[in-house]
Parts: structure tokens; sequence; C-alpha cells
């Protein structure tokens, strides 16, 4: 059993290699992938698609900026934000953003494991640490 | 003349007085050989023994007022050595004693620098305690007062702050933001 999680995740991963062009996801590629997996029909193609999934999920949330905002946010900023970041991550990063009262005023923006918030209530929780 | 006339008188009478009393010379002569044989035979064969036993006991008597002095000499020395060593005894009782007041006094003097060291001790973890319940009772409650400040600064800020303000935070919270 562990043999077969193990053989489909390795085959996930060639496949998510392989949906990568210049280091982000490409959409071609990864319908490519699909059907070499519906094609050739791999032991355990569920397990095989859903660790793709994951991967693909996990490398577009990299490329993806969620930010959240308590008040108004101009476009520009938004524009902004995803042209520091893309310089940043060296990729591009799409922004979405979504409204949190919880903030006060601020922002908070997750790309990926990473986050970065200026926003009153997290210097006022800092403030409550100290 | 006179003289020899009552010498020779004299001796008449003496031949008289022997003839009245009938004292032969001869037989004088053989009693006092026969008591002097007697007397011999006494002598030596009664008397010497018993002289002999007595001087033998004269000596065993001395022997044993001798060995009675000596005997006495050895008891006064003895009485003298049991006295001394009943005074060394009594000097060494009193040394003992001595030495177990002194011990006793030594045993409770430290019990009772023992006892003192543990009520100080006692009282300084008293102390210890009661400062460091003060301390966490002085941090708990600036924890709850910057609790209750934030959340009263919360509240405060939540219904103050208006549009303008909130799209100007997140202006400058972006610019910091992007910075990094």
């Amino acid at each position: 059993m562990a043999a077969h999680h193990k053989k489909a995740q390795q085959l996930a991963r060639q496949l998510f290699k392989l949906s990568l062009v210049n280091g982000t996801v490409s959409a071609g590629q990864v319908a490519g992938a699909l059907a070499y997996v519906e094609k050739h029909r791999p032991a355990n193609p569920v397990l095989v698609l859903k660790n793709y999934q994951r991967l693909i999920a996990r490398e577009l949330a990299k490329s993806r900026a969620l930010v959240d905002h308590a008040g108004p946010v101009a476009e520009s900023i938004l524009a902004s934000i995803a042209g520091a970041f893309s310089q940043k991550y060296k990729r591009i990063i799409t922004v979405s953003a979504r409204h949190d009262a919880r903030l006060i005023a601020g922002l908070r923006i997750r790309i990926g494991d990473d986050v970065y918030e200026s926003s009153i209530a997290s210097q006022l929780a800092t403030l409550s640490a100290v | 003349m006179n003289l020899l006339l009552a010498a020779a008188d004299s001796t008449d009478k003496l031949h008289a007085l022997q003839s009245q009393f009938g004292i032969e010379g001869k037989y004088l002569l053989m009693q006092i050989i026969s008591f002097s044989i007697l007397a011999f035979v006494l002598y030596r064969f009664f008397f010497k023994p018993v002289l002999v036993t007595v001087e033998e006991r004269n000596q065993k008597i001395s022997d044993g007022l001798r060995h009675a002095e000596e005997m006495q000499a050895k008891l006064a020395i003895a009485q003298q050595e049991s006295a001394q060593v009943v005074k060394s005894a009594q000097v060494e009782a009193s040394k003992i004693v001595e030495d177990a007041r002194k011990t006793a006094k030594e045993f409770l003097d430290r019990q009772m620098q023992d006892a003192t060291q543990r009520a100080s001790d006692a009282l300084v973890k008293a102390q210890h305690a009661i400062e460091l319940e003060h301390r966490k009772m002085l941090a708990e409650a600036r924890t709850e007062i910057a609790r209750l400040v934030v959340v009263t600064a919360e509240r405060v800020l939540a219904k103050q702050l208006s549009e303008s303000d909130r799209a100007a935070y997140n202006q400058a919270a972006a610019c910091e933001l992007t910075v990094v």
C-alpha cells in the first residue's frame, strides 16, 4: 500500500514538473498531463490526480496574493502590490481582495505560506502581547 | 690461841651435829651423783626437746607477726592504691560528666542554630513566595489591563475611524508592505 502511494506521488511530481513553463503553471501543459493520465491509466489514477492537484494548487497559491483589508482599497494600490511582489518573488503575482472588518484598518497579504500584515488589529495584538 | 680453841670447838660441834642428824659423807656423795645423773637425763631427754619446741613456736609466732605486719603493710598499700583508683575514677567520672554536659550544650546550641537557620530559611522562602506572588499578580493585572485597553481601543477605533481614515491607513500599509 505504501509502495503504491509512493509511486503515485512520484508520478504526480513528474507530471507537475512537466506542467511548469518558465517556473509558472501552464494551462496547456496541465491539459497534456491530464490527457496522459487519461490515456495511459496508471495504477491508482485517483491518487495520482489528487497529488497532482495538490501540487498545482500550491504552486498557483504561490502566484496569487490574497489581500484582506478593512476599509476601501484603491485598484492602484492592488496593482502596486501585485507589481511589488511579482518583483520580489520573480514571478507574476495576481491579486485578489477580500474585506475583513476584524483588521479595523490596514492590509494582510497572503502569498502561499507567507503572510505580510500591517493593520491596526495586528498592532494592538502586538501591544497586548508585550 | 682463843681462835684455835674456838675452831676446835666448832669442829666438834659439827661432828656432833652430823652424827646427831645421821649425815654420812658417802651417802651424801652418792645422792649428789644420782641427782646429777637424773638432772642430765632430764635435761637431755625432756628439757631440750621442750626448749626446741618452744623455740620453734616462738619462731612461728615471730614469722606470723612478721607476716601480719607485711599483710598490714600490703593492706595499707592496697588501700592507698584503691583510694588512688577511686580518686582517679572520680576524676574520670567528673571529666566524663563534664564532657557529657559540654556535648549536650553543644548539641543544644547546634539544634538551636539549626532551628534558627530553618526558621530563617522558611521566612526567606515565604518572603520570596510572597514576592513572586506579588509579581505574578502585577503581571496578570498588567496583562488584563492591557487586554482591556486593547479591546477598548479596538472598539473605539472600529467606531470612530472613517472610511477616508481607513483608506489612508490602507495606502500607508500598502506602501509599508511593498517596501518589504
